[in-house]
């Protein structure tokens, strides 16, 4: 079978994909109330407008990107970088934010290219391994394909328009080795997940360690975050290679992924940012180019052959450890109901993502208060690394909702009133805030002139985090029962997250804004009303 | 002896209508699970029966009739009915990330259960079905058979008062399946227990159910003892097999449909 017949296996496949990742049947969700022909259809849109959201973001990134090159190093605060090296490090941005960006993409998207099952339906059937291959390459690429064609088609092009046509020209085999990086990490990393994290025992050791493993499926989103700090010193580190004689820490850089085409785009730049190569750093560049196209040929044959070993029943290796021990300790049903979904978003990467991007920004922030000479400073990143840590709990607290979507259908044969799911989720998101709040107080007290005022504003925005979520898993259980609808497949659309999510986002950040103009004390007597009056409403007649 | 009044019959279906949209996947179904007994639910495939047992535990919501656990109604107050039921179901759906001990603590901690004692059950079913080292993989990693002896020591955890069962013995192997049905056995003959207990497989249902109900697309065609089945369809020395096609229809155009299968095997020859 050649080509074409993998092409139409893989869209049976793809589809069968698009739809578990929808309505995750083989996770427990039970259907919803939408006629049959309609499902398959909407599963498919759905997907697609997932994968347009992450294209629209990469072209939206490039063109920022390719706008900041054009108008030159002006906007940059402090010291003058030479045009050379503002555009190499430009270049390096974005081609770096485009790998880290496809990559965290995969991280995502592989549980469900798993647990989807997709490829082992076609297991049994008398396909020989080399289509077979070609089925699993041709759905894993289907999966990044709007992304991918994002960076491929964006990036040269709009850097063309504002370095001009060589210098675009000259970024397709760089945009293409960042693909092809981005797809070898994101399977390595997600091989490496089933190895280590869906295959580990239960136990207090493996859980410490899966959550250190699963840092780094969060690492990526940080990239931006993470550049934009190191922004001054890396413009500083590459203004050598303006002058046309590096020193040897200076090769090494310029031979580091993808500066050497950074720097080759910008030797085909006009003036305005051009960068100066002399034989000795033209060699480096030209050899480290023709590496890297070498290495990404072999990123992708190894991508190719390894993506339909993830097609078995189950990848997950379990190490061998002692015997079980029998011993149950049962917990009341809202503490019962929190430590499952610690577990569970344990060996679970989005939903490890909830716990872990709070809890990482406010250390990245909490940190970031030492390059803050001034203590004045360094308390606005504090209590802005607060409030923020208070706004994403908030924001991704209703997500916790769906995890019941897994074996949703057994959770409800068991006596679990709603209220016992919503305290014990609401419980969970209060302590990641107070976590977050605890790691940037623990960091930044020794910074900041008044740490226990700072660790009152801390106490005083809990309740109305506490208010937030309850308010937002309130609203998606009542909705819930009035559809009579399982809540996942209320949650999956959009529109139901936007609505409400606004409300719980508005009652965090209002205590915030009043501390701003009425102090301390009118915040936490603010946020306390807003406990005292949501939380009967939503635990009361209709929290059964 | 009278019949049992409502708070000590395990379970009553009384008019049980569910539909799913202009589907109806059971169509006013009365039956009533004694004290004491295992009741076997036999259908084909479609012919509703988990629709009927999804509905006693609140994952389905039935369009009409009602339904009662020991007089508790299920629909109004499905909690209580809850608390008072083991459930298998049809499907070894569970939470994928969890190892079987922490989902069976979960369990234990929504059904409100004694550390020592969901400790000591917990045992007596790993020892009972074999599991071992499998208490600490996560579910994911498991068999279908393995699952489903997780299922079932869930369901039994709390020693409910009323067994529901969906297809349970599906993924087992030949030793489990004899330790269920011996455990069901013993199960009911402790007193004030009950079993509903759906199965397409025939040999099941005839070894171990004191009576069957046999439905057919969501209508209860005929149910009572072996013995009094036989009597329905007026043949003393029926199978269960034959008494479930002759009910069904099931019978009608097999040979038909057999023939046609030959013709398409000669074509492929």
């Amino acid at each position: 079978m050649g080509w074409a017949e993998a092409r139409r296996w893989s869209g049976f496949a793809y589809r069968e994909l698009a739809f578990q990742a929808i309505y995750a049947f083989r996770q427990g969700a039970i259907a919803p109330n939408v006629p049959a022909a309609e499902l398959v259809p909407r599963a498919e849109r759905r997907v697609l407008q997932g994968k347009l959201v992450v294209a629209t973001t990469l072209v939206l990134l490039a063109a920022g990107a390719a706008l900041l090159a054009h108008v030159g190093p002006t906007v940059l605060p402090g010291p003058a970088v030479a045009p050379g090296a503002y555009t190499v490090g430009i270049v390096t941005a974005v081609l770096s934010l485009e790998v880290t960006f496809l990559w965290w993409t995969g991280l995502q998207i592989l549980p469900t290219f798993v647990a989807s099952r997709a490829l082992e339906a076609l297991v049994p059937l008398p396909i020989d391994p080399a289509t077979f291959r070609k089925i699993a390459a041709l759905l894993y690429l289907k999966l990044f394909d709007a992304p991918v064609a994002a960076v491929l088609v964006a990036t040269p092009a709009f850097f063309g328009l504002a370095l001009g046509w060589p210098a675009g020209a000259a970024l397709v085999p760089a945009t293409v080795c960042a693909v092809a990086f981005a797809l070898g990490l994101s399977l390595v990393t997600g091989r490496f997940f089933y190895r280590r994290v869906l295959g580990s025992r239960g136990g207090g050791g493996s859980t410490l360690l899966r959550w250190a493993y699963l840092v780094l499926w969060v690492a990526p989103a940080f990239a931006l975050v993470g550049f934009v700090t190191v922004a001054p010193s890396f413009f500083a580190a590459l203004e050598p290679l303006a002058s046309g004689f590096p020193s040897t820490p200076g090769v090494l850089l310029l031979a580091a992924f993808p500066i050497p085409f950074s720097a080759f785009a910008a030797f085909l730049a006009p003036t305005g940012g051009h960068l100066a190569l002399g034989p000795g750093t033209a060699t480096i560049v030209v050899a480290a180019m023709a590496g890297y196209a070498g290495l990404a040929g072999g990123v992708l044959s190894w991508v190719y052959g390894s993506v339909g070993r993830l097609a078995g029943p189950v990848p997950a290796v379990v190490r061998p450890g002692p015997a079980p021990q029998y011993r149950l300790r049962p917990q009341r049903a809202p503490w019962a109901v929190m430590t499952k979904d610690l577990r569970l978003a344990s060996r679970t990467p989005g939903f490890a993502f909830l716990v872990l991007l709070p809890v990482l920004d406010a250390l990245a922030l909490g940190l970031l208060t030492y390059a803050r000479a001034a203590a004045q400073a360094a308390t606005s990143l504090a209590l802005g690394a607060v409030s923020a840590a208070a706004l994403l709990a908030t924001f991704f607290g209703p997500a916790f909702f769906a995890i019941e979507v897994i074996a949703y259908s057994y959770g409800r044969t068991l006596p679990l009133p709603d209220r016992a799911v919503v305290v014990g989720k609401a419980t969970l998101v209060a302590a990641i805030y107070l976590v977050s709040g605890g790691l940037v107080l623990g960091l930044a007290g020794l910074r900041i002139p008044a740490p226990l005022v700072f660790a009152g504003f801390v106490a005083a925005e809990l309740p109305a985090v506490l208010a937030a979520t309850l308010l937002e898993l309130g609203l998606l259980f009542r909705w819930a029962r009035r559809r009579a609808t399982p809540v996942p497949n209320l949650y999956s659309g959009a529109w139901n997250a936007f609505v409400v999510t606004l409300p719980g986002l508005a009652i965090a950040a209002f205590p915030l804004l009043l501390d701003q103009v009425r102090g301390l004390g009118t915040m936490a007597l603010a946020a306390v009303a807003e406990l005292v009056v949501i939380a009967p409403v939503v635990l009361g007649r209709d929290g059964r | 002896m009278g019949s049992p009044g409502p708070a000590s019959t395990p379970l009553a279906f009384d008019r049980l209508t569910v539909d799913y949209g202009e589907r109806r996947a059971v169509d006013h179904l009365t039956l009533a699970v004694r004290p004491g007994e295992i009741y076997g639910l036999l259908g084909s495939n479609g012919a509703g029966k988990s629709s009927a047992l999804k509905s006693i535990v609140g994952l389905v919501r039935p369009t009409d009739g009602h339904i009662q656990v020991f007089g508790s109604d299920a629909v109004d107050d499905g909690l209580r009915a809850r608390e008072l039921v083991g459930y298998v179901p049809e499907s070894t759906v569970l939470y994928e990330a969890l190892t079987p001990r922490e989902f069976l603590e979960f369990v234990a901690g929504v059904r409100r259960l004694d550390a020592g004692i969901a400790g000591e059950r917990m045992r007596a079913f790993a020892e009972a079905f074999r599991l071992g080292p499998e208490l600490e993989e996560p579910i994911a990693t498991l068999s279908n058979g393995t699952r489903q002896k997780v299922l079932l020591a869930a369901a039994l955890l709390h020693e409910p008062r009323l067994l529901v069962l969906d297809e349970p013995l599906n993924s087992l192997d030949p030793r489990s399946v004899r330790l269920v049905k011996e455990l069901l056995v013993r199960y009911v003959a402790r007193g004030g227990r009950g079993v509903l207990f759906s199965t397409h497989t025939v040999e099941i249902a005839a070894a171990i159910c004191h009576r069957i109900g046999i439905l057919d697309g969501g209508v209860l065609r005929g149910e009572g003892t072996l013995g009094e089945l036989r009597t329905r369809v007026a043949r003393g020395d029926a199978s269960l097999e034959e008494i479930f096609l002759r009910l069904t229809r099931g019978d009608e155009g097999l040979a038909e449909a057999l023939a046609g299968l030959d013709r398409g095997a000669d074509g492929l020859g």
